[in-house]
């Protein structure tokens, strides 16, 4: 809009006519209004307007009196004392408070119930066990003895052999010997470099020498060592453990079928027993281990082909390495989709879900913001 | 920034409007003063405001009764909302604000069931002069009407309208400007004068 002739646009002077001009500004419109012949025709087009629009008038109100009215006044005159608290329960500036209130009093039943259900009745538990642990009713651990001694077994052996080829069928054949067996085997022919044997051989203790002497003649001895673990004091605590768990165990099962009381004591004591046995399954199954480990020993076995070097050194051909380098591209663009669509499922469908619940809200809430009230 | 009961119009005649009496007591003080129980506060509220709203609606809808039954349901409205009502607009605006929400649902319901819109009589005068108003107002876009009708009629200010309508105050001032020459071209094309400037 061109304001080299006129200090004031047709907007501001009708502004100025209402009386919604800013006060700086009045004082300049008042003055250029004036003078100016053209904004007194506008201001004379804006005023006819509103001389015009004051013709169309509406017949007054048949409803003269507060008929309908008395009723709800009335109403409101009774109400307001019993409902004071409501009224000031739901008003905007207290409803934060009122949430806040009523977050405290959900934390502070749900703590008030775990604590009744729960933690009680353990506690009133730990109390009786703690009493009966003082009694003479467990047994006391075994005393050790001396003569009794287990030890854990292991070798460690490495070896060089021309004859790679034999080594797996006389290993075989001497476990067969001394009544073991292979506890783990590996194998590696690598194109170019020497092969190798790495085995992890079970065997009874007593047969450990007699065999080693065996292994070492497959080959040239690299390294060898031989290592004893003792591990008695470890077996005969995981034996008290364990005997102590039978009894508690036997206890608790006592205390069950004897003592009557709420059901949460009872359900507290039959978790307890279950954590018992469990503890119960652990230990056994540590002590057979340990038991297995003294009653056999571990040698863990290397073998190295003495390997010759080829001269000739047949390189991947051309045709091979486009090949190669073709899969390789191929595969790579398929992991590439494969992890996009994988991400796109993961979070696509919560997307979606959120998109379409929060859509209508938020475009409804959008709609009445911009949108004015016819 | 206008009081509750001071305006500036340009030679209106009475009737629905409230008249400048010096020394009366303000709107707001009467709501107040309702708040805390008086009814008295509240019937000098309904005789300021019966007729105004009564117009408000009566402008705005073809029926009569509904324009009677939605006056009466903006002082229930006000009757219920008595405690929830807190000074920071003028009460003129608060019931306004009221009386426009009633009228967007009215319309709405209209909209979804027009046997209920069916006229039962011409709103108001029938000379040609209103009925010329009224066809000039009925080819405006609705925002400009209303905004244009909540000027001239309600004598509400343009931060008033603003804030009823949810608009920023030069959107306003535009739409006015825009209202009031359209209105001046269809109501006397003969002496339009051309447009200074063109503003849109």
């Amino acid at each position: 809009m061109s304001k080299s002739n006129h200090l004031i646009e047709p907007e501001e002077l009708m502004a100025y006519l209402d009386g919604e001009l800013s006060h700086d500004h009045v004082a300049t419109s008042a003055t250029h209004l004036e003078h100016c012949r053209e904004c007194q025709a506008i201001a004379a087009d804006l005023q006819s307007v509103s001389r015009q629009m004051m013709a169309w008038e509406v017949e007054p109100s048949e409803r003269g009196t507060m008929e309908g009215l008395s009723a709800a006044l009335e109403k409101r005159k009774r109400e307001p004392s019993e409902r004071s608290w409501w009224r000031w329960a739901t008003a905007q500036r207290t409803r934060p408070r009122m949430f806040g209130l009523a977050g405290a009093g959900v934390c502070v039943v749900t703590l008030f119930m775990v604590w009744t259900l729960e933690l009680q009745p353990r506690a009133q538990l730990r109390r009786m066990l703690q009493a009966d642990q003082r009694s003479s009713y467990l047994v006391a651990p075994p005393k050790r003895s001396s003569t009794d001694q287990m030890i854990v077994r292991t070798a460690q052996l490495s070896l060089t052999t021309t004859d790679f080829d034999r080594v797996r069928d006389r290993i075989n054949e001497i476990l067969k010997r001394h009544q073991g067996y292979i506890g783990e085997l590996n194998i590696s022919s690598p194109a170019g470099v020497a092969r190798t044997l790495e085995g992890t051989l079970r065997m009874p203790a007593d047969q450990l020498e007699g065999a080693t002497a065996e292994l070492k003649s497959l080959g040239r001895v690299d390294s060898e060592s031989q290592n004893g673990e003792e591990v008695t004091a470890q077996y005969v605590d995981v034996e008290a453990r364990l005997t102590n768990a039978r009894n508690t165990e036997r206890r608790l099962t006592d205390l069950l079928r004897q003592r009557t009381g709420k059901l949460a004591d009872v359900l507290a004591v039959e978790k307890e027993i279950d954590q018992v046995r469990g503890s119960i399954e652990r230990m056994e199954a540590e002590k057979k281990n340990l038991g297995n480990r003294v009653d056999f020993a571990t040698v863990t076995v290397r073998v190295t082909e003495d390997y010759r070097a080829q001269m000739q050194v047949v390189p991947a051909s051309l045709v091979t390495r486009f090949q190669n380098a073709a899969v390789e591209g191929y595969r790579s663009t398929v992991e590439g989709i494969v992890s996009v669509l994988l991400v796109m499922l993961s979070y696509g469908p919560g997307l979606v879900v959120w998109g379409a619940l929060l859509f209508f809200p938020a475009r409804a809430a959008w709609r009445r913001l911009r949108r004015p009230v016819p | 920034m206008r009081a509750g009961n001071f305006f500036v119009t340009y030679g209106i005649t009475e009737g629905e409007r409230i008249v400048n009496r010096p020394f009366m007591t303000s709107d707001e003080s009467l709501m107040l003063e309702f708040q805390r129980g008086s009814r008295e506060a509240f019937e000098e509220l309904f005789a300021r405001y019966r007729g105004p709203l009564h117009g408000f609606f009566r402008r705005r809808l073809d029926s009569a009764a509904r324009a009677e039954d939605l006056a009466q349901e903006t002082f229930l409205a006000v009757i219920r909302g008595t405690s929830r009502y807190e000074p920071r607009a003028l009460v003129r605006t608060y019931l306004y604000g009221i009386a426009l929400k009633l009228l967007a649902s009215e319309r709405r319901k209209q909209a979804k069931d027009p046997q209920l819109s069916q006229p039962e009589a011409a709103p108001g005068d029938t000379s040609d002069a209103a009925l010329w108003v009224r066809q000039g107002l009925e080819k405006l876009d609705s925002s400009e009407r209303e905004i244009l009708m909540l000027r001239e009629y309600e004598q509400l200010s343009y931060s008033e309208i603003a804030g009823l309508l949810r608009i920023p105050v030069n959107t306003v001032r535009s739409r006015l400007f825009r209202s009031r020459m359209a209105l001046k071209n269809y109501l006397d094309p003969a002496n339009t004068l051309p447009r200074r400037g063109g503003a849109a």
